[in-house]
């Protein structure tokens, strides 16, 4: 966290003529009193960090959103004040500093919520973030940063590839439940299908996601399919959702207790009841971690699949890396990563909320 | 000759990767082979470098960045199980845990506007996304460790340096060994795409093959990286049963 | 010699235990007993500095424990606790050997000294020394964890509960084990336990603890007669007269025995010499059954005359209490039990009549005892059905 400090020497934002060209660099002291109150926010970080106390988390609860909030409006402040009277086409971009910052504040929001034991007093420090966060947006000048202005560039076909994405990762992870849960079950019943399913699976997951789609061209040659576009993509996605959606349906139906099974056919069910009734709600968790697992990989990999043209966040990525635009190769890595989080977040919830009280969170790995 | 079985999986993949490093050596054979699946291509082999210079500097890139993630993810993973590290523990996990979600493609995309194009910003990228497996199978390996065991060990004598070393690493040696695996795999799959920011290796190929629409050399290309991943994953599933002390067998 | 003076350990406002004092001679075993929470745990771990103490001394003949490296103070302690802890990654000599290793012995001075102490446990060490934990039983497990905690010849042994985790008929025989190995090696020795038989069994002395204070530190006869608090005599028990039991050895009332290694009718006949039975045993001695005299006479051949048993289940040790005597003799139903040394070997019986005899202030369901109860009244029974009796 002392190296924090040391982040405020570094460039905060990048002063640049144009999109592409690099530009001068600026410290964080263009932004004024915004830079100061940063400053101010980071001594209150270290000095409660270094000095533990029964408010320490709650502390660094404001510290960490305070850091975060004064963060987004130095940038606002600096990009108005860079920008004023200089031509349209000027860009103001985000400084290695500035991102630092950014990483520290994050750090330091994170051990104040570990650190808090009240859950109201986090849930009250997140609202008032997410408040902050939109009132600078709509009136902090941030709308001046360059990576802004491209999505304003682009933001009609940003949001054509935010769909793709979703539906080629959403179509693999489908596809990935529709055969590789009955391939877990059928695991879970018979010897070969475990070994020979599964060991084929683990080969794929092995193998790098572009040597996948390359892979593919012979293949899909000989059924006369081409290997550029949606389906070889989409095959990719499934293949790669394969593993861990099998193997969790496998082990969570092995993992099942004999006793349980044994009193539910003492009970007098059939064997699809068994599956239904009982093996399924107690495997359930373990699936759904399986789901969880494979969409953020898909939504990963979803990114490759854009050098075979099948569309997506990656294009943004390639387009930016091939014309050293980096504005636009974060517009499209930085909702890759949000959409992966979202996923992430959200299959968490889902395993929370269907998931019988009965079974202990213990269980779930 | 027969093997003991632990031994069995480590002299496979030894087979397998000397068979491996003879198929990237033979250029002709790649020629000729391209050459008959691509009848119609007039050059069905990458022209800028051959295979085996291809797969060297992949695993250049995937060496250097694995070997930082080792020395510098296992002893965090250590450390943050010690007292010493204790404060740090929750701040890290949480930091693994989250940066496990993050596409590998966006993690190196991140890293270009810091620090450019080139090897080294890939090298950088590379070994920061192969920490999360790493440092989370090194806290998870060691949190495994019976108390007991430990109580044990201290009531015998033993210095916490000498626990560390003689009891804890040995029986957390299967699971880190298993996360280092996985960070290796993953490194070399992220290393190809790493290939459209300028890093070089086999990924070089795939994406000059799709830019000039000469599918030899994506075929080219993906063959050899899929051979490494394979062969490399065999050879580190073979070191983490070496490494697994026999008490823990099955 | 250990000296423990006013010893306290808080935890922030919590105390866990309050200025504690004893002393507890050398080659004797203190039992540190009391109700869960009570801090007997804690006292045990400042002796070997587990466990910083906040207050008080520790003295080991004479030498304070807080002058000495913690590392260095344990290696000289023996420790056994009640999760074994043997390292898996380790093979059972390997375990046992840490310690010497830890001392910088060399392999041939250890090595010798693992197998012997492998031995004494009851591990023969041709067959266990290679064998890694997970392959042992709960009970071989504990053996090794002994062996491991005595093989550098500690003059102190600490035991936090080191039976409590193992069946009842597997904890009986390491409790007479223990008092077979401490007869032989006198070590001190402090013992963990909340279990009030197993502290009468074993004892010299026992501390009684409660919320942090020591209630009462006297012999476990004293304990008995004599409870310092009505919390005493409420935590030792109202079946005094059977916890006594608990105290007398199988040794001191046990009888020499006629037996014979079987064979012809006249030769069996010749060794039952007019008793009611005779005892069966192989030609080292070991046991194996006995034959009813009478149903002999009669004309019943030897081999559906006599009964085969195994004595691991159906003999008791000269080290066994007569308290555990008498509750296997009520489980078979029989007047009289064989004695066996470790190896199986017929050394004696004992009989209820001997134990009454030990006990004049004996109470109640001993002497109602049916007299036609006897050995011979269920004869014909097979080893299965002795089984399920037990």
């Amino acid at each position: 966290m002392v190296a924090l400090a040391g982040c405020l020497l570094l460039p905060f934002v990048e002063f640049r003529p144009n999109r592409i060209v690099s530009g001068t660099f600026e410290t964080v002291f263009v932004a004024g009193v915004a830079s100061w109150a940063l400053v101010a926010l980071i001594a209150l970080a270290l000095v409660v960090a270094l000095a533990p106390g029964r408010v320490r988390g709650s502390l660094l609860l404001v510290a960490g959103a305070g850091m975060g909030l004064a963060l987004l409006w130095a940038l606002g402040v600096a990009a108005v004040h860079l920008q004023e009277g200089a031509p349209a086409i000027v860009r103001v971009s985000v400084g290695p500093g500035a991102w630092l910052v950014g990483l520290g504040a994050l750090i330091v929001w994170f051990a104040g919520t570990r650190a808090t034991a009240s859950v109201l007093v986090r849930r009250i420090a997140g609202v008032a973030v997410l408040l902050g966060v939109a009132a600078i947006a709509m009136w902090g000048g941030l709308g001046e940063l360059s990576l802004a202005r491209e999505y304003a560039v682009q933001s009609r076909r940003f949001w054509t590839l935010v769909r793709q994405h979703l539906v080629l990762a959403g179509t693999g992870v489908g596809f990935g439940v529709l055969i590789g849960i009955p391939l877990g079950v059928a695991a879970s019943r018979n010897r070969v299908v475990r070994d020979a399913g599964l060991g084929i699976a683990s080969v794929i997951q092995t193998i790098p996601s572009m040597a996948m789609l390359g892979l593919l061209i012979a293949p899909l040659a000989a059924l006369g399919l081409t290997a550029i576009g949606t389906t070889p993509a989409v095959i990719a996605l499934t293949l790669y959702a394969l593993l861990p959606i099998m193997r969790n349906t496998f082990v969570g139906l092995a993992g099942v207790d004999a006793a349980v099974i044994d009193a539910g056919r003492g009970m007098g069910m059939g064997r699809l009841q068994l599956l239904l009734r009982v093996e399924a709600p107690l495997a359930l968790p373990l699936v759904i971690e399986g789901v969880r697992a494979a969409a953020v990989l898909v939504i990963g990999i979803a990114a490759v699949t854009a050098f075979i043209g099948a569309g997506g966040l990656g294009i943004l990525v390639f387009q930016g890396w091939g014309q050293q635009a980096d504005d636009l190769t974060l517009l499209g890595a930085i909702p890759m990563v949000v959409l992966a989080v979202l996923a992430d977040v959200s299959m968490r919830g889902l395993r929370r909320l269907v998931v019988s009280p009965g079974i202990e969170e213990g269980t779930l790995t | 000759m027969i093997l003991p079985p632990r031994m069995r999986p480590v002299v496979a993949a030894f087979a397998g990767t000397m068979l491996f490093a003879w198929i990237v050596g033979q250029q002709e054979l790649w020629a000729s082979v391209l050459g008959s699946l691509f009848p119609e291509s007039a050059r069905p082999v990458y022209p800028a470098a051959t295979v085996a210079e291809l797969t060297m500097q992949h695993l250049r890139l995937v060496g250097i960045s694995s070997g930082l993630t080792l020395l510098v993810g296992i002893p965090l993973g250590m450390w943050v199980t010690r007292p010493s590290g204790a404060d740090f523990r929750e701040i890290v996990s949480a930091a693994v845990d989250f940066g496990q979600t993050f596409p590998p493609v966006a993690v190196l995309a991140l890293m270009m506007p810091i620090l450019g194009f080139g090897l080294w910003p890939a090298v950088v990228a590379l070994f920061l996304y192969g920490m999360f497996p790493v440092v989370s199978n090194t806290v998870a390996g060691l949190e495994a460790v019976p108390r007991t065991v430990i109580d044990a060990a201290r009531g015998m004598g033993m210095d916490r340096a000498r626990i560390l070393f003689t009891v804890e690493m040995p029986l957390a040696a299967r699971i880190i060994m298993a996360g280092v695996r996985t960070s290796v795999v993953i490194n070399i799959g992220t290393a190809t795409v790493a290939a459209a920011v300028g890093a070089g290796g086999l990924g070089d190929p795939i994406i000059g093959g799709i830019s000039v629409q000469n599918m030899a050399y994506v075929l080219q290309g993906a063959t050899a990286a899929a051979l490494l991943a394979v062969v490399a994953d065999g050879l580190l599933a073979g070191a983490e049963r070496l490494l697994t002390p026999r008490g823990l067998e099955a | 010699m250990i000296t423990l003076r006013d010893v306290t350990k808080r935890y922030g406002e919590v105390t866990a235990v309050d200025g504690v004092s004893f002393e507890v001679p050398s080659g004797e075993v203190c039992v540190l007993i009391g109700p869960s929470g009570c801090g007997k745990t804690t006292t045990l771990r400042m002796i070997n500095r587990l466990i910083e103490p906040t207050s008080g001394s520790i003295e080991i003949d004479g030498q304070d424990v807080m002058s000495v490296r913690p590392e260095e103070l344990r290696r000289h302690i023996g420790y056994v606790i009640q999760s074994v802890g043997l390292f898996p990654h380790l093979t059972v000599a390997e375990n046992v050997a840490t310690v010497p290793k830890l001392l910088g012995w060399e392999r041939r001075r250890y090595e010798p000294k693992v197998r012997e102490l492998l031995g004494i446990v009851g591990l023969p060490p041709a067959e266990y020394a290679d064998k890694y934990p997970r392959q042992l039983s709960g009970g071989q497990a504990q053996r090794v964890g002994v062996a491991r905690a005595l093989v550098a010849d500690p003059p102190l042994l600490l035991m936090d509960e080191p039976f409590g985790a193992v069946d009842p008929l597997t904890r009986e025989r390491l409790q007479a084990e223990f008092v077979r190995i401490q007869r032989e090696l006198k070590k001190t020795v402090i013992f963990v336990t909340h279990d009030v038989d197993e502290a009468i069994k074993l004892a010299d002395r026992i501390a009684l603890m409660r919320s942090g204070n020591l209630e009462q530190y006297d012999t476990p006869e004293t304990l008995l007669d004599h409870p310092a608090s009505k919390f005493v005599h409420d935590f030792m028990g109202s079946d005094r007269a059977l916890k006594r039991l608990g105290r007398a050895r199988v040794a001191n009332v046990m009888r020499t025995v006629e037996s014979t290694t079987g064979g012809a009718r006249s030769v069996v006949a010749e060794a039952c010499g007019g008793s009611r039975f005779v005892y069966l045993t192989d030609e080292r001695g070991v046991l194996e059954g006995w034959v009813d005299c009478k149903v002999l006479d009669a004309g019943t051949p030897p081999e559906e005359a006599g009964t085969t048993v195994d004595w691991h289940e159906a003999a008791v040790h000269p080290e066994t209490t007569l308290k555990d005597a008498l509750s296997r003799m009520l489980g078979f139903g029989f007047r009289n039990v064989a004695v066996v040394d470790a190896d199986g070997r017929l050394v004696g019986e004992v009989s209820l009549a001997a134990i009454e005899g030990t006990m004049a202030d004996a109470d109640t369901h001993i002497a109602n005892l049916e007299e036609g109860e006897v050995l011979g009244a269920i004869p014909e029974e097979s080893p299965a059905e002795r089984d399920e009796l037990t």
